[in-house]
């Protein structure tokens, strides 16, 4: 899909939907992100001007209007450029995130394991961030997070942001897969372990760019296994975008051409990923 | 969905409830029926068999919304692990020739977020003609905030997939499978699609912490229409939902009430429903899925059931007489 034809499935509100219908906020800021990308900015700024109308009062964004609570979506609109999104608006964007941090993270969950002799007070895995509140961390919205919060700290190397860029860091390496790579997060159920998804392997491995350890290493081998097999759209944007983060993207490499994209999220990173690839990354840099 | 019984049902529904409560004051006991079907393979006897099968139930569709909702978990089309396709459409042809209004078939899956390409690959593109047309992804669909109508769970209101609460009739078809979490899942779990991973993210956690097994009775008691079809042609077993061994059985479960099918699987299974905490919360106790409360027809349990594999955690479900 070009990216006229990605402007043309923008919903009248502004937005985007995933596929059709309703807008929601993770296919509007991708696609955001691509139409500034590609210079469209008339259209970007429609998009920008939905999703700064459903921004929630705590400063956080919710998966879509109508939805009482801010989520990790949050993160893909902190992706935005404060001179687009309006400098407030980011700002706030990153404060929620600064703030956020998985159920198991918390005082009050820890003193509760304590209590209950399940674990002592001073172990704690570091911090990761939720899909939504209240709620554990996982390897998706960590890794989304340390984009907004890497991107951020370029402009303002704040030490509270660098602290949690870390910690999420951190999250990520003590949830590798046994063979290597990522899943949602879980390494092991009842002792069983679990094993790594194309998908999250390439967040991950986007995330922790600039990371070398043998956890990346072998993140890194799986990924490029996972890259000759797959044939997810979503799955083989993230691993472009991780291996390249590494360096690690084959020299030539060509994007299947009968992998059909399923959503406009898929769409509009496929157009990012393919800016990336040409030197102008609008996604991370 | 209206059903007759007839006299020596409830006369026998009567007598059982009158047995179990010793003094026969309660409410009788209007028993499920739940039939258990052979289907050996997955070939194209399946169409006449799941068209029969529904048949026997009285299933009243015509003109209505049918929503079939299977169990599609990970991207691995040489295992058991995702509800095969050949059945769903043998379901889905089945219900358009009963006349129904619309046929959709409805997922969202709980850790892979991207739902087509997850279908694409257990083979559903192969099996469903224009799959993408009938397809509804539940975790990126519209949504409407519900108030649960029992409240086992510590889930305040909750965002639900529009496509499963407008369904005329939502038609669960899990895979027969062992669960390293609660020993057992089918039907009742596998409503756990209908919570939208686009509100709660994947995995969908909140139902996590507001207690699994209590969740599941929640989510059931907000569907009062529906139907399931369990496939235990090919199950799983050991460390399920995902790890475990293919278990090939030969047999469809299916019935109005889930948690008599469920019950009825879990017997399959060798696993004892009673065991099974979330089947005793949604059944409002113990007496709807026991065995004797429960009409069976078809095939007979004693025929099918066959012993599941259970990890060690697990031991402790087994069946006392397996």
């Amino acid at each position: 899909m070009t990216i006229g034809m990605l402007a043309d499935k923008q919903n009248r509100d502004g937005g985007w939907p995933y596929v059709r219908g309703s807008s929601w906020i993770e296919p509007t800021a991708y696609a955001v992100l691509a139409l500034l990308a590609a210079g469209e900015t008339e259209r970007a700024r429609r998009g920008l001007r939905w999703i700064l109308a459903i921004e929630r009062p705590d400063g956080g964004w919710p998966p879509r209007a109508g939805i009482d609570q801010s989520t990790w979506v949050t993160a893909l609109v902190a992706l935005v450029p404060p001179e687009e999104l309006g400098a407030s608006a980011h700002a706030r964007a990153i404060a929620w995130l600064l703030g956020t941090a998985g159920r198991e993270s918390t005082l009050t969950f820890r003193l509760r394991e304590w209590l209950l002799g399940n674990a002592g007070l001073s172990e704690q895995e570091p911090p990761g961030w939720p899909w939504v509140p209240d709620t554990a961390a996982w390897v998706g919205p960590t890794s989304l997070a340390v984009l907004a919060l890497e991107k951020e700290y370029r402009r303002r190397p704040l030490p509270a942001i660098g602290e949690r860029i870390d910690s999420g860091r951190r999250f990520l390496l003590s949830r590798v897969c046994q063979e290597g790579g990522w899943n949602y997060g879980s390494v092991r159920v009842l002792g069983y372990a679990c094993r790594a998804y194309p998908e999250t392997t390439g967040m991950a491995l986007t995330a922790l760019r600039g990371v070398r350890s043998p956890a990346t290493d072998r993140g890194l081998a799986v990924a490029q296994r996972f890259l000759g097999e797959c044939r997810s759209a979503d799955a083989l944007n993230w691993l472009r975008l991780g291996l390249r983060a590494h360096g690690q993207l084959p020299v030539g490499y060509c994007h299947p051409l009968e992998v059909a994209e399923r959503t406009l999220s898929d769409t509009s990173l496929g157009l990012l990923v393919a800016e990336a690839e040409k030197g102008r990354d609008f996604l991370l840099a | 969905m209206p059903r007759t019984f007839t006299r020596r049902e409830w006369l026998a529904a009567s007598a059982g409830t009158a047995l179990l409560t010793g003094c026969g004051q309660e409410r009788p006991i209007v028993p499920s029926i739940v039939s258990i079907v052979r289907a050996p393979a997955y070939d194209q006897r399946l169409y006449e068999t799941v068209r029969r099968m529904l048949e026997e139930h009285r299933l009243e569709v015509r003109g209505r919304n049918v929503v079939l909702k299977p169990n599609l978990v990970e991207f691995e089309p040489e295992s058991s692990i995702n509800t095969h396709p050949l059945l769903v459409h043998a379901a889905f042809e089945a219900f358009r020739g009963m006349g129904a209004a619309s046929v959709r078939i409805a997922e969202g899956p709980g850790h892979r977020r991207n739902a087509l390409d997850l279908a694409d690959a257990a083979g559903y593109f192969h099996t469903v003609p224009r799959f993408e047309d009938v397809f509804v992804d539940l975790n990126l669909d519209d949504v409407t905030r519900v108030h649960l109508a029992r409240q086992f769970s510590s889930l305040g209101p909750l965002h639900l997939a529009n496509t499963a609460l407008g369904a005329d009739l939502l038609v669960s078809m899990p895979k027969m499978k062992t669960h390293h979490w609660m020993g057992a899942t089918l039907s009742m779990k596998n409503l756990f699609g209908v919570v939208p991973g686009g509100i709660y993210g994947w995995p969908k956690n909140v139902l996590h912490w507001a207690g699994i097994q209590e969740c599941i009775a929640d989510l059931h008691a907000v569907f009062p229409r529906q139907f399931a079809i369990v496939d235990g042609i090919v199950g799983m077993e050991g460390n399920g939902p995902i790890q475990g061994t293919p278990k090939p059985v030969g047999v469809l479960v299916a019935g109005h009430d889930p948690a008599a099918v469920d019950a009825t699987g879990c017997r399959i299974m060798r696993i004892e429903p009673l065991k099974i905490e979330y089947l005793r919360l949604a059944s409002g106790g113990e007496s709807h899925i026991l065995e004797r409360n429960i009409r069976q027809i078809g095939e007979s349990l004693r025929a099918v059931a066959t012993p599941f594999e259970l990890i060690p955690e697990f031991q402790w479900l087994r069946m006392e007489d397996s």
